[in-house]
């Protein structure tokens, strides 16, 4: 890890004053995945911007209806507080499963919302700096791409980047439809779908996200939904707990009966963002919720992968983890073991 | 950094006498020094403290409480000075920006028990509270704990009295190595709060209810110390410990003879 | 000593418990030493060629930076001294990828990382061996002279006329032991002496390798290992980081700390090769084995031999007058592989039991009669009796504590909702030995109490070494517990065996306990009363009013276990659940059935056994390292990627000991628990996977992607 400068802020505004101040300087918030890549050197900043210390501000809180009329989750508030909020557990299910199928307790109690959609790829090559990888280091190549890509993508990869995007809160979001609220350098603030969040690598897999430099996460705004009875998480790993995703789905039904009215499905472990399933909800809308209904839009929606030497399987994998997923939801949300 | 005198009662007296008699008369004029501590280390990592652990015990707590040393200049950059509650205490320390929280702890504060497994984040041995809450102190920026208070596998027992988790841990067999000891330890004190607080898991059936203090199962118990890796493979061991820490009522060991 | 005061035989809380529980237990880094200089190594980025150029210029310039030691300027060492996997900085030459290629000693560990990585090297890079796929075609015979061919009858010919037949192939990854103490030592050097805190399974091994690679006599040399934070083999032989950490401390004149971390864990001590094994297994239709072959493909380093003996099961298992066990080894660029828990058992028994169980359907015969109905009279491999062997009743209980009947005979019919449930069994092995360890015991007389020291340099990773001496000693000397002390973990003690090949318990408890008969022969031997029945050490102290007594022994095998072939059995039962969408896995119980002659400590002895079933969930479940041949690193580098089992991983887990009186391999009658608990787990998970999925995984771990 580098010599740094470590640096309190006392607002959001202060903050992103002192960020651009320093073309070099980070913000730090849990510290769960920064940290972790400084002392892998793969993170090199000369400055740390503590938006800890601004826990007391309405940037950390949990409230409701502001805006959307759903719930507004502050950036730094810590992953624990937005799972175990009784109206989230009751209105946004999905959401507390997602967050508590990712990591351990001791993380979720350090890591914040706003730094939960900025963590990193788990590539192995991205972390190993002897290695090549555009992410870390743009120009020097891919070495997942040819090399040990069991983890890695199956949709929406480039010649640049094979990796995939670690969250499994967001994954929740995306099937929720949140959008992240960012207060810009002039004070203005804007408001990204979070769709439009994270972007797939293209020529640019160093950028993760939409995110400019000199913006800063305030919030994420969810909307109510119709599906928190009939929806699910599921993750599939490989061992039961304390590891990232192969795949994972999140999926709610709004039901009429047994007509689904709309489905909600994302998926992890898959791309370089949290992957839509659009086709599949598509194909559902209207449709009698079935196996036979689930397996077809599943398929369907695996039709466009494109898997790497090593991730055959996460096609199969992602059509049966997406009926898991539906059927769980349409049993009402329950554990997914 | 400031060095207190420790006060002994009369029983540790009488166990100084025991131990190194020939320190006694320094002891307990002038407190415990580091040297005394080296000693009592010696003595416990030779195993000579068996028999008299149970009144050792808060010795040790104390005499890990004595302060190493100061780090020349040339060792800190980018200094921050921080102020935190540390099992209790006071403690005020230059740290260079980049020390862990776990780090400051073992080789400033002298307290060892927190364990550096991975230093990523990805295996729990050191894992402290902090304000109430178990977090991992190798991913925690010493800097960031201004006014904050941290309690760690020393500042466990009450006196000579072992906390309930640490005793059902010793009935129960939760560990070989113990190495990933303290901080399995002390993530299931944090887990019986969490637990009285009604907190879900990723296995529990049915979230949407409102909350309210939960009895764990064993697997629910098992996901949430999913966190805290323990290669010697107690985790049988280690549920069972939590299991009879939370009910209170004694749970079965097993092991059978036939034959 | 009426029996309901004895100690042995008691499930007693560990006495070294107290220490681990509280934090106080001081492990190699917890030492606190003033003036401490702090070290961190950095490894090379290709697997073979030469360093032309190492720039440590800004490393050397950086803030608290003490000393960079690389081949350039590291002082001349022996590397034939007994330290494992090379990597000891005395020449440019580079043999695997991540062998350690300097040091840099820093103030604090902050300042010695971050110069580790200022560090600039420029190698001229040759063709590496690193593609184990390829290599293993070309494969050649191993020079250890303990892994030729057993040869038994005409294998390949009567295989041929087998009624049955069964051949596949079974393939276990690279695995790590990553105890969750990495590797760590502090050195301190007291004029030309040195003290080396450093988790240590061979105590004595450990100090010769260091004084010999050093070039100090052994007494020169002192290892201190009170605590050791796991090995399970890895810290069995020592490696490159004890010298190193030595070196450094000589070199800044301040004592040093270094601690590996836990990437460099991946390629600094050692790890258990890949091995392909292929099984042939020749029946009659009444399933009597005629004859059985097995073949194991492996690799090693470029520069040394290690193989784990994955045949040793199929030499001692069954009942077949036709057998063919052999070997053949790819030298690759890669870290020495080494003694990992269970060695060749554990993966030889996974190929070994689960042809078994193949074979058991293929006949329609239950698996438990299978292995019965082949159950050997006395060792095939050597012809000797056994000293004791119980896998008929370890397979008969389980069977009935487990409830075997309900298992579902035909694969995949057992479902309940998304979940297939599956029973498999299957049985293990390992030898039972006794090896040299000499004991001290010192006792003394306080008012009507005796008090005893024990001092032996034996080791306690975790295993209850400290607790089953103390309770030894405690019957061998006629006090109570609590007034024995056990001193262990240094080399200053009397030299005593490792904690390794599951022959700490049986060497150690031994020797204390001859030392305890030895004493008691001495003391009644001074006295001039007359008495009726044997009286203990504490009674002839106290009616002889002695202070102070000592004695020492250097205890050896009795001579007539040679004789005999004397081995721990068990038998293993696993219940799986696994999900037939997303092929998650859970082991949902689990029952080891052990004949390991004397149990000393039920308690620790149960921790060992479901320690070594933890070990097997994850070898047959998560555990893998995967190399990428073109470079010859592993794509898996850290914990997130190298998935040890977590506790959601484990359910229920049961052990049942055997009753076995057994005296013939050690007096004690003790025969060895630490390595047989993961002999055969991995196979009887993937066989009730087998019988929950009609799915056979020959190829471990069995992750999701192969099950769906």
């Amino acid at each position: 890890m580098r010599p740094f400068k470590y640096t309190g802020a006392n607002s959001p505004s202060d903050a992103l004053k002192l960020l651009i101040k320093n073309p070099n300087a980070r913000f730090l918030a849990g510290g769960t995945n920064l940290i972790d890549l400084m002392k892998e050197d793969v993170e090199r900043p000369d400055e740390l911007i503590d938006l800890t210390r601004l826990d007391s501000t309405s940037f950390s809180k949990i409230s409701f209806g502001v805006n959307t009329a759903g719930v507004s989750l502050g950036a730094t508030g810590k992953n624990t507080d937005a799972a175990h909020h009784p109206e989230i557990r009751q209105n946004f299910p999905i959401l507390t499963k997602a967050i508590l199928a990712g990591a351990s307790a001791q993380i979720r109690n350090m890591a914040t919302n706003g730094g939960n959609l900025l963590q990193r790829t788990r590539c192995s090559y991205f972390y190993d700096t002897a290695m090549a990888c555009n992410k870390r280091s743009p120009g020097s190549g891919c070495a997942a791409m040819e090399g040990i890509n069991r983890m890695h993508a199956i949709f929406g990869w480039s010649e640049n980047c094979v990796a995939v995007y670690p969250s499994d809160m967001a994954v929740a979001l995306s099937a929720l439809d949140a959008r992240i609220k960012v207060m810009q350098a002039d004070g203005n603030v804007r408001s990204i779908p979070i769709h439009d969040f994270h972007r797939l690598p293209g020529d640019h897999p160093e950028k993760d996200n939409n995110l400019n430099r000199t913006e800063l996460i305030t919030s994420i705004e969810i909307p109510t939904n119709k599906f928190a009875a009939h929806s699910a998480y599921v993750k599939v790993r490989d061992r039961n707990s304390y590891a990232f995703a192969l795949v994972s789905v999140a999926a709610g039904l709004v039901l009429e009966g047994n007509k689904i009215l709309s489905a909600h499905i994302a998926m992890g472990g898959v791309a370089h963002k949290p992957w839509r399933a659009l086709k599949a909800e598509a194909l559902l809308k209207g449709k009698i919720a079935s196996t036979a209904n689930f397996t077809a839009a599943a398929q369907a929606e695996m039709t466009e992968a494109k898997p790497l030497s090593h991730n055959k399987f996460k096609v199969a994998l992602g059509r049966n983890t997406i009926v898991s997923a539906l059927e769980i939801a349409l049993r009402g949300a329950e554990s997914p073991i | 950094m400031n060095q207190q005198k420790t006060q002994l009662t009369a029983e540790e007296i009488k166990l100084f006498g025991d131990l190194m008699p020939e320190e006694l008369a320094e002891i307990t004029q002038s407190g415990l020094n580091r040297r005394h501590f080296m000693k009592l280390v010696g003595l416990a990592s030779a195993g000579l403290l068996t028999s008299h652990l149970i009144g050792a015990e808060q010795l040790f707590a104390r005499a890990a409480d004595i302060n190493i040393e100061d780090l020349p200049e040339s060792a800190i950059e980018n200094g921050v000075m921080v102020s935190f509650k540390v099992n209790a205490a006071d403690k005020k320390v230059l740290v260079d920006s980049r020390s862990s929280l776990l780090d400051t702890l073992r080789e400033r504060l002298g307290l060892t028990g927190s364990k550096k497994g991975c230093d990523h984040g990805q295996c729990g041995a050191c894992t402290v509270i902090l304000d109430g809450k178990r977090i991992l102190s190798c991913l925690t920026l010493a800097a960031s704990c201004e006014g904050k208070s941290v309690i760690t596998i020393e500042g466990l027992a009450k006196g000579n009295e072992l906390n309930p988790m640490q005793a059902a841990f010793l009935k129960h067999d939760g560990f070989q190595c113990g190495f990933c000891t303290p901080g399995q330890i002390c993530s299931a004190v944090a887990l019986m709060k969490e637990a009285k607080d009604g907190q879900v898991s990723y296995l529990t059936k049915d979230i949407r209810t409102k909350a309210a203090p939960v009895m764990l199962s064993d697997e629910e118990i098992a996901e949430r110390m999913s966190g805290n890796i323990c290669r010697c493979g107690a985790y049988p061991n280690i549920v069972a410990a939590i299991k009879e820490a939370q009910s209170g009522k004694d749970v079965q060991q097993n092991w059978l003879f036939a034959g | 000593m009426e029996e309901k005061n004895k100690s042995i035989g008691k499930a007693v809380n560990r006495i070294d418990g107290i220490l681990k529980i509280t934090g106080k237990a001081t492990y190699a880094t917890d030492y606190p030493i003033k003036n401490m200089a702090f070290a961190v190594i950095f490894k090379s980025t290709i697997a073979s060629g030469t360093i032309v150029n190492l720039d440590t210029t800004s490393a050397e310039q950086a803030n608290g930076v003490l000393a960079v030691i690389t081949h350039k300027n590291a002082p001349r060492l022996n590397e034939k001294g007994g330290i494992r996997g090379g990597a000891l900085l005395q020449s440019p030459e580079i043999l695997f990828y991540g062998q350690h290629i300097g040091v840099v000693v820093a103030e604090t560990f902050e300042q010695a990382r971050h110069a580790a990585h200022l560090i600039k090297v420029d190698y001229q890079k040759k063709e590496g061996k690193t593609d184990f796929e390829k290599l293993a075609t070309s494969a050649g015979a191993p020079r250890g002279k303990e892994l030729a061919d057993l040869i038994r009858g005409d294998a390949l010919g009567m295989l041929d006329t087998s009624a049955v037949k069964l051949e596949e192939v079974y393939e276990t990854p690279i695995e790590h032991h990553h105890p969750m103490e990495p590797h760590s030592t502090i050195a301190v050097w007291e004029g030309d002496k040195v003290v080396l805190y450093n988790g240590s399974q061979i105590i004595n091994g450990a100090q010769a390798a260091a004084a010999e690679t050093l070039n100090l006599k052994p007494e020169q040399v002192r290892i201190v290992s009170p605590f050791i934070g796991g090995g399970f083999g890895s810290k069995g032989g020592q490696w490159a980081n004890l010298i190193l950490t030595a070196v450094a401390a000589k070199v800044v004149s301040r004592p040093v700390k270094l601690a590996l971390t836990r990437q460099q864990m991946f390629n600094s001590v050692g790890l258990r090769q890949q091995n392909i094994q292929r099984i042939s297994l020749g029946a009659s239709k009444d399933g009597k084995l005629i004859s059985l072959v097995h073949e194991t493909t492996t690799q090693t380093a470029i520069d040394s031999e290690f193989l784990e003996p994955c045949g040793d099961c199929s030499k001692v298992m069954y009942e077949v007058p036709n057998a063919l066990i052999s070997y053949k080894v790819a030298p690759m660029h890669m870290m020495l592989p080494t003694y990992t828990r269970g060695p060749g058992k554990s993966t030889g028994s996974f190929a070994l039991e689960s042809a078994m169980d193949e074979l058991a359907y293929k006949l329609q015969m239950d698996p438990i009669e299978l292995r019965i109905k082949n159950e050997p009279q006395k060792d095939p491999s050597n012809g000797k009796p056994w000293s004791s062997r119980k896998t008929v009743e370890c397979l008969r209980e389980g069977a009935k504590a487990f409830g075997w009947a309900n298992r579902k005979v035909v694969p995949g019919s057992n479902r309940v909702g998304d979940d297939l449930i599956g029973y498999g069994v299957a049985c293990g092995t390992y030898p039972a030995r006794q090896r040299d360890s000499s004991a001290v015991i010192k006792l003394t007389k306080s008012g009507e109490n005796v008090f005893a020291i024990v001092e032996i340099a034996a080791s306690d990773l975790g295993t209850g070494t400290n607790t089953i001496l103390a309770q030894t000693a405690a019957d061998g000397l006629g006090i109570p517990l609590v007034h024995v002390t056990v001193k262990l973990g240094d080399s200053d003690l009397p030299p005593a065996a490792g904690s390794v090949g599951s022959v700490g318990a049986a060497s150690f408890a031994n020797a204390v306990n001859d030392a305890c008969t030895k004493i008691t022969d001495e003391l009644l031997a001074r006295s001039a009363k007359q008495f009726f029945i044997r009286p203990t050490a504490y009674q002839l102290i106290v009616s002889e009013n002695i202070k102070n007594y000592q004695t020492r022994v250097d205890a050896k095998a009795p001579k007539e276990a040679e004789q005999y072939s004397a081995h721990s059995f068990n038998a293993n039962f696993a219940e799986v659940r696994v999900n037939a969408l997303t092929g998650m896995v859970k082991v949902t119980r689990f029952l080891a059935v052990t004949g390991a002659g004397k149990i000393l400590n039920p308690k620790t002895a149960r921790s060992q056994i479901i320690g070594g079933n933890v070990w097997g969930i994850g070898m047959a479940l998560s555990e893998e390292s995967v190399m990428d041949p073109r470079w010859g690193n592993f794509a898996t580098r850290s914990f997130g990627d190298y998935h040890v089992p977590a506790n959601l991983d484990v359910g229920k887990l049961d052990a049942i000991f055997i009753n076995e009186e057994d005296k013939i391999p050690n007096k004690m009658g003790v025969k060895g628990i630490g390595e047989v608990g993961i002999v055969g787990v991995a196979a009887a998970i993937a066989n009730a996977i087998f019988n929950a999925t009609g799915k056979r995984i020959r190829k471990l771990p069995i992750t999701p992607d192969k099950l769906i």
